[in-house]
């Protein structure tokens, strides 16, 4: 009895105001606003200006939506504080680097940011470097991820089957990929070193001499990978150990009554439950190893010369050794659009899959 | 009435008391302040021993408590760390150790405190400067480079030196051997050793190779032995300031940039002779530790394999000397001695020496109040007088002062002391302008390729010149 009078109000007073009437609940007003306040003011003002004119825009939007919110919507209002917080120390941070990308500006230098357009894209699109940079990162992910692929894959064929000591021996293997990227450079700089490293060492058995990996440009891209396959390739192995040991023992029962044969029923049985998981991993380790930066800084630090320079590696240099802020983000914007595309192109590949299923 | 008597009796009271305090009390500062001054220094023995000694010892002039709180931040991180500080405007730091490279990219910036006009009114400060050598003054305290704007005091004055093993070299048997092999005597005290030339380097390395199994000075070595190692990595500077020292010596030069806007890269970094001296530099590299191949025998890996006793002879910064010489840390503690860095044979037989300076000033920044501008001053006079500079001396750091190096009793204090002040006369610095992280980077790329056989010395020489060449024009560094 009391609450359809309440009810009707309600939808009277939405239905009274539009989306262009000012007041405390109309967020999408203050985001218009905040859409029109943003780039105008990094455009027009001084950085220090323009950055708390930003600041204050979002903070209108954020009150508007919980005013909006308020004794209506409780989840929403619930998870408001963490996407608070995802805002300040992410999302704000990105929206102002994609900003700082069209201007001209160093880090370490007084002078204030100077609106150049699209000349930081343009720079670093038709700079030779960039490209060199970005052809050797596509063969260090092309080797590492394949080589991990593979070794992921048959490290989980190999602890599928129960085995005396298999819970120990598959936390030994799972042990490089919770180690930091620090240890793991250190690691593999002393292994690889050919006065006290071990592998010049034993090899040195053989050959009477020390062996030095590192001083050519297959050897060193070697050297990445294999220290890279190291730490990751239990992850993979992780992914798609939980597909194969999902497959129902009575599909194989069967195909053994059948008298298939091993490539038949992983062809027909298998692949199909692990798929999707390898498809996932793929996706994971190329994101992460286009990003590669730690093993490729510490291991050669691009070397010899420039061959095993990543893009992460070019990126670092750009923005904390040559302090072209504007630029590098630019660049690092470059990066996140590459990384964009091949995480839907994969997506898209996972859904065709799924669609033919 | 009662409760009126009693606060009148109180505040009589705390008058009278007041102004017995005002009549009676010994004069003193009008407020004494708690003073922290923060400085960024990096984690290292010289740092270490400043902050211990200013701990102990320091006390404010002005009366005020004034300790220094030491920022230690490891070496490899130490830029990035200043730098981010620096430029993020957090305005931490009223001091901090600065690498001299850096003072035209941080000046600029507007971040480190122009000190002319405190020098200026200031006798001790004056008198300090005047006694500082003048290779640590141009290095390490102007910009431009070679200017008379002044912005640092020395941290640590460091420089390239020899480190050898004395048990190898002056081992009768090896004497005898290298006598009849090469004509003249292996040198074995220091005195000999600071004569060494380049040619008798190449000597010392061809000599000392050796394999597992065969014998150096008497003992069956169980691996394989190297006679000479200096830096040549592809991070941060540590070709460069070895291959400066080669082009300096063979009468090259660096882009000079005293000579701003008419001097040119093109033809003076890849000029004949700058090629013959990185040539002379890579022709060495032939009898150093196989790593030299890969580009990754930077300073800190020269300082491994001599303190692994795996090499008989190397170039290093005096900065590692503690380390060498401490047993915990080192194999060849006892066996190390130490002498000035070698230079090119002249036509006349002398010996031309040029060396690229290492070490650190530190400087004050730019936002500090004027009361914490004099207490960091004031701290500046105390590290630079001659009672903690000995002090600091002693305890295994530098003196750039020349009533400190020049004193006989410096060279007992550290076994690579007598190199030292010799040592000064002959350091050049590198650049000190903004672009120096973009000029270092590129030619640290470029000579590694030459290094590890990628390029020949004339290739990267012309690469770096005409890199350089265009980014200073692009800079209006030149004309």
């Amino acid at each position: 009895m009391t609450r359809t009078p309440i009810r009707t109000a309600t939808v009277e007073a939405a239905g009274a105001s539009t989306w262009w009437t000012p007041g405390w609940s109309n967020w999408r007003l203050a985001l218009l606003v905040a859409a029109v306040v943003l780039p105008a003011s990094v455009i027009t003002f001084p950085v220090n200006t323009a950055f708390w004119l930003s600041l204050a825009a979002a903070a209108v939007v954020a009150v508007t939506a919980v005013v909006n919110a308020w004794g209506r919507q409780r989840g929403p209002l619930l998870v408001a504080p963490a996407l608070a917080l995802l805002f300040v120390t992410n999302i704000f941070p990105l929206m102002w680097s994609f900003g700082l990308s069209f201007f001209h500006y160093r880090a370490n230098r007084a002078a204030a940011p100077v609106f150049g357009g699209l000349a930081n894209y343009q720079t670093i699109l038709t700079d030779p470097t960039v490209w060199h940079r970005l052809q050797t990162t596509a063969l260090v992910v092309i080797l590492t991820v394949g080589t991990q692929m593979i070794v992921g894959f048959l490290l989980a064929l190999l602890f599928e089957k129960e085995f005396p000591g298999r819970r120990v021996l598959l936390m030994l293997v799972l042990t490089p990929m919770m180690l930091s990227y620090v240890a793991i450079g250190a690691f593999f700089r002393y292994y690889y070193e050919p006065t006290f490293g071990l592998l010049s060492q034993a090899v040195k058995v053989f050959t009477g001499r020390p062996f030095i990996l590192l001083d050519t440009r297959a050897g060193a891209l070697a050297g990445i990978v294999i220290a890279d396959a190291w730490m990751w390739s239990p992850f993979v192995m992780l992914l798609v150990l939980s597909g194969l040991v999902s497959v129902p023992a009575y599909l194989y029962e069967a195909a053994e009554v059948d008298r298939a044969s091993w490539w038949r029923r992983f062809r027909a049985i298998t692949f199909p439950y692990i798929r999707s998981l390898l498809l996932l991993a793929l996706l994971f380790r190329t994101i992460e190893a286009f990003k590669i930066f730690d093993v490729v800084f510490l291991l050669t630090e691009g070397g010899p010369g420039t061959s095993t320079e990543t893009i992460g590696v070019y990126v670092y240099r750009v923005a904390f050794q040559y302090f072209r802020t504007g630029q590098s983000t630019a660049l690092a914007y470059v990066l996140l659009f590459i990384v964009v595309v091949l995480t839907n192109l994969y997506l898209y590949f996972v859904k065709q899959r799924s669609a033919e299923a | 009435m009662t409760i009126c008597w009693r606060i009148a009796r109180v505040l009589i009271v705390v008058t009278t008391l007041g102004l017995v305090d005002v009549v009676v009390a010994p004069p003193r500062p009008a407020v004494a302040e708690d003073i922290v001054l923060h400085m960024a220094v990096p984690d290292w023995p010289p740092t270490r021993i400043m902050k211990d000694l200013a701990d102990k010892l320091y006390h404010a002039p002005s009366g005020n408590k004034v300790t220094l709180d030491a920022d230690f931040i490891p070496w490899p991180n130490y830029y990035e760390r200043l730098a981010a500080s620096l430029t993020s405007g957090e305005k931490k730091y009223q001091m901090a150790v600065s690498d001299s490279q850096w003072l035209g990219a941080f000046i600029e910036g507007g971040y480190y405190l122009k000190l002319n006009k405190y020098i200026d009114a200031d006798p001790q400060l004056q008198a300090i400067l005047n006694d500082i050598h003048p290779a640590v003054v141009d290095a390490y305290m102007t910009y431009p480079y070679k200017s008379k704007n002044y912005y640092g005091f020395p941290q640590m004055p460091d420089l390239l030196v020899v480190y050898y093993r004395k048990d190898v070299f002056c081992n009768a048997g090896e004497q005898r051997a290298f006598q009849a092999r090469y004509r003249y005597k292996l040198p074995c005290t220091q005195q000999e050793m600071n004569n060494t030339d380049w040619s008798m380097v190449r000597d010392f390395g061809e000599f000392f190779r050796r394999k597992a199994g065969q014998k150096l000075a008497g003992q069956t070595l169980n691996d394989d032995f190297y006679g000479i190692a200096y830096q040549a990595g592809k991070g941060y500077d540590f070709s460069s300031m070895q291959i400066n020292g080669f082009i300096w010596q063979h009468g090259g030069d660096i882009w000079d940039e005293t000579g701003v806007p008419h001097a040119h890269a093109v033809g003076v970094v890849n000029s004949n002779t700058a090629v013959k001296a990185f040539e002379h530099y890579l022709s060495l590299t032939r009898y150093m530790p196989p790593v030299v191949k890969t580009g990754t025998m930077d300073i800190f890996k020269v300082d491994e394999l001599f303190r692994e006793a795996k090499v008989a002879w190397i170039i290093q910064w005096i900065g590692f000397g503690e380390s060498t010489i401490t047993p915990k840390t080192s194999k060849v503690a006892e066996q190390a001695s130490f002498a000035m860095m070698p230079g090119l044979k002249g036509p006349d037989g002398k010996i031309i020496r040029w060396s690229n300076i290492g070490g650190q000033p530190f400087i004050l920044t730019t936002w500090n109040s004027e009361t914490v501008v004099k207490e960091a001053l004031d701290f500046c006079k105390w590290w630079l007088s001659k009672d903690i500079q000995v002090k600091f001396a002693k305890a295994g750091g530098q003196s750039a002062l020349k009533t400190v190096y020049g004193a006989p009793e410096y060279n007992t204090f550290r076994p690579w002391n007598q190199a030292f002040g010799p040592s000064l006369d002959w350091q050049k610095d590198v650049w000190h302008v903004p672009e120096f992280f973009e000029l270092l980077v590129e030619q640290q790329e470029e000579f590694d390729k030459a290094i590890t056989g990628q390029k020949t010395a004339r290739q990267a020489l012309d690469t770096i010149a005409t890199f350089q060449e265009k980014l200073l024009k692009e800079s209006g560094k030149i004309q």
